[in-house]
């Protein structure tokens, strides 16, 4: 049984199907509508930690396949990330250089190379840029609503406006849980609930460091491709992504306080439209749709907890992604359904993502984080 | 009315007919019958679309209004060009 039908509980049931069990999602409201849908849809392997780059580089391997199996709209458009202060281009060049050495391709490009992947840019305070060519974008609608019809299409359950109130156990083994439709009986439970997976674990007296931290968006109306990459100014933590369908969306972080209700703030419509107008002038005319707010569920070290829960038999967690748990949902699938079938994950480097990293210290640095 | 040609979302070209597939493919929620079809998705945000969804919806299923997952309200209340944000109106 699965606790959340975001992507990361329905790519955990996809994989388990592929290895021949099929499994329950109880979904406290509908899918998707926790963080998966308002998502920045940005995926990439351009991280500063082994364990980032091997889950992301496995996911867009992935990603190519359910492009074909389930018709997800997928797209290899690279990412950008912009550079205007020099000890910036220092850092980034240090990670171009490990993101090269694992595989990743990521370099060091020059502002006409930047007018080449986004032609209508204003470069004037840009020292350099960095080109990620295997990051893209793929359509958090598509994966969520073809992966549940499968799903549903093959046996396993989606259930919408179930929601999971309590884990019971016995004897250090999981029994089942208890949810507003009655009591579910599992042998194995998985946390895919984003930042209610401290909530549930709370009650088995288990504290869980994730905090939620308040991020903003918003999306213009639609225009023609303008250009493939996702954007990062680097200095004001921002991004602008042009959907599949054309529309802008764009994030840019403003100082939120972990755990705060998040509002709609002016500051941040402020600062977005100020960091991408100097970019793309033209942006001025265009018309703003909508703006919504979300979280990034954020642990001390950026990194997802995915793996079992010592000394409890049947529970298992994949929670705290930080902001990446979109692009990661494939391989984390694949990781949690070898956990729960084999007792073990293939990609090793997930072995240091569970939880008990916090307890031994033995946290995973990483740098690239943005938004 | 042949539902083939009544258009129900006029931002994103979606027809009735449209929306009584998803609800005989087993949709039975706004949210997911706005991300597959994108009806509410464009200019109007769903002011003028969303209402004639759910009735249609309502019908179809026999839920009531408040029990189709009917999206929120978000700013702005009407569509506002980016350069209202600016601080005088034509930033550099």
């Amino acid at each position: 049984m699965i606790i959340g039908g975001g992507s990361t509980g329905l790519m955990i049931s996809y994989y388990l199907l592929k290895k021949g069990v099929k499994s329950v999602i109880a979904e406290r409201k509908y899918p998707g509508s926790g963080n998966t849908y308002k998502c920045a849809t940005g995926i990439r392997a351009s991280f500063t930690s082994r364990e980032h780059i091997a889950l992301m580089k496995r996911a867009i391997e992935l990603w190519s396949e359910l492009k074909d199996e389930l018709g997800v709209f997928y797209e290899r458009s690279g990412y950008l990330w912009l550079l205007s202060r020099e000890e910036d281009l220092r850092a980034f060049k240090t990670y171009v250089s490990f993101q090269n050495e694992h595989g990743v391709p990521t370099k060091v490009i020059d502002l006409s190379e930047v007018k080449r992947l986004a032609p209508t840019i204003v470069t004037k305070d840009l020292l350099a840029a960095v080109h990620d060519p295997l990051a893209g974008k793929a359509s958090p609608f598509d994966l969520v609503l073809q992966s549940w019809r499968f799903l549903v299409e093959k046996g396993c359950k989606v259930l919408m406006g179930v929601e999971a109130k309590k884990i019971l156990m016995s004897g250090g083994k999981v029994l089942g849980v208890e949810t507003s439709a009655g009591f579910i009986e599992s042998r194995a439970v998985v946390l895919a609930a984003a930042y209610d997976t401290v909530k549930m674990l709370k009650s088995l007296n288990i504290s869980v460091p994730i905090e939620p931290v308040p991020k903003h968006a918003f999306i213009t109306e639609a225009y023609r491709d303008l250009f493939k990459p996702l954007i990062i100014d680097w200095s004001t933590s921002s991004y602008v992504v042009q959907t599949h369908h054309g529309n802008f969306l764009v994030g840019s972080e403003i100082p939120e306080k972990p755990g705060d209700k998040p509002l709609s703030r002016l500051e941040f419509l402020r600062k977005a439209s100020k960091v991408w107008t100097k970019y793309f002038p033209w942006m001025k005319e265009a018309y703003l749709l909508r703006y919504w707010t979300g979280y990034y569920d954020t642990t001390p070290d950026h990194h997802p907890i995915i793996g079992p829960l010592d000394g409890l038999e049947g529970l298992y967690v994949a929670a705290g992604f930080s902001g990446h748990g979109f692009m990661m949902s494939p391989s984390v699938g694949e990781v949690m359904a070898d956990w729960i079938t084999e007792g073990r994950p293939k990609i090793l480097e997930a072995l240091n993502l569970s939880m008990s990293r916090f307890r031994e210290g033995r946290l995973v640095k990483e740098a690239a984080v943005f938004g | 009315m042949d539902p083939e040609k009544v258009v129900v979302c006029r931002c994103e070209d979606v027809l009735l007919s449209d929306i009584l597939k998803a609800i005989e493919g087993g949709y039975r929620d706004l949210e997911s019958i706005k991300r597959l079809l994108r009806v509410g998705m464009g200019s109007c945000q769903g002011r003028h679309c969303l209402p004639i969804v759910a009735r249609v919806l309502a019908k179809a299923t026999g839920l009531r209004i408040d029990e189709l997952n009917y999206p929120p309200s978000r700013p702005p209340l009407m569509p506002i060009q980016i350069k209202c944000f600016l601080s005088d109106g034509n930033e550099e």
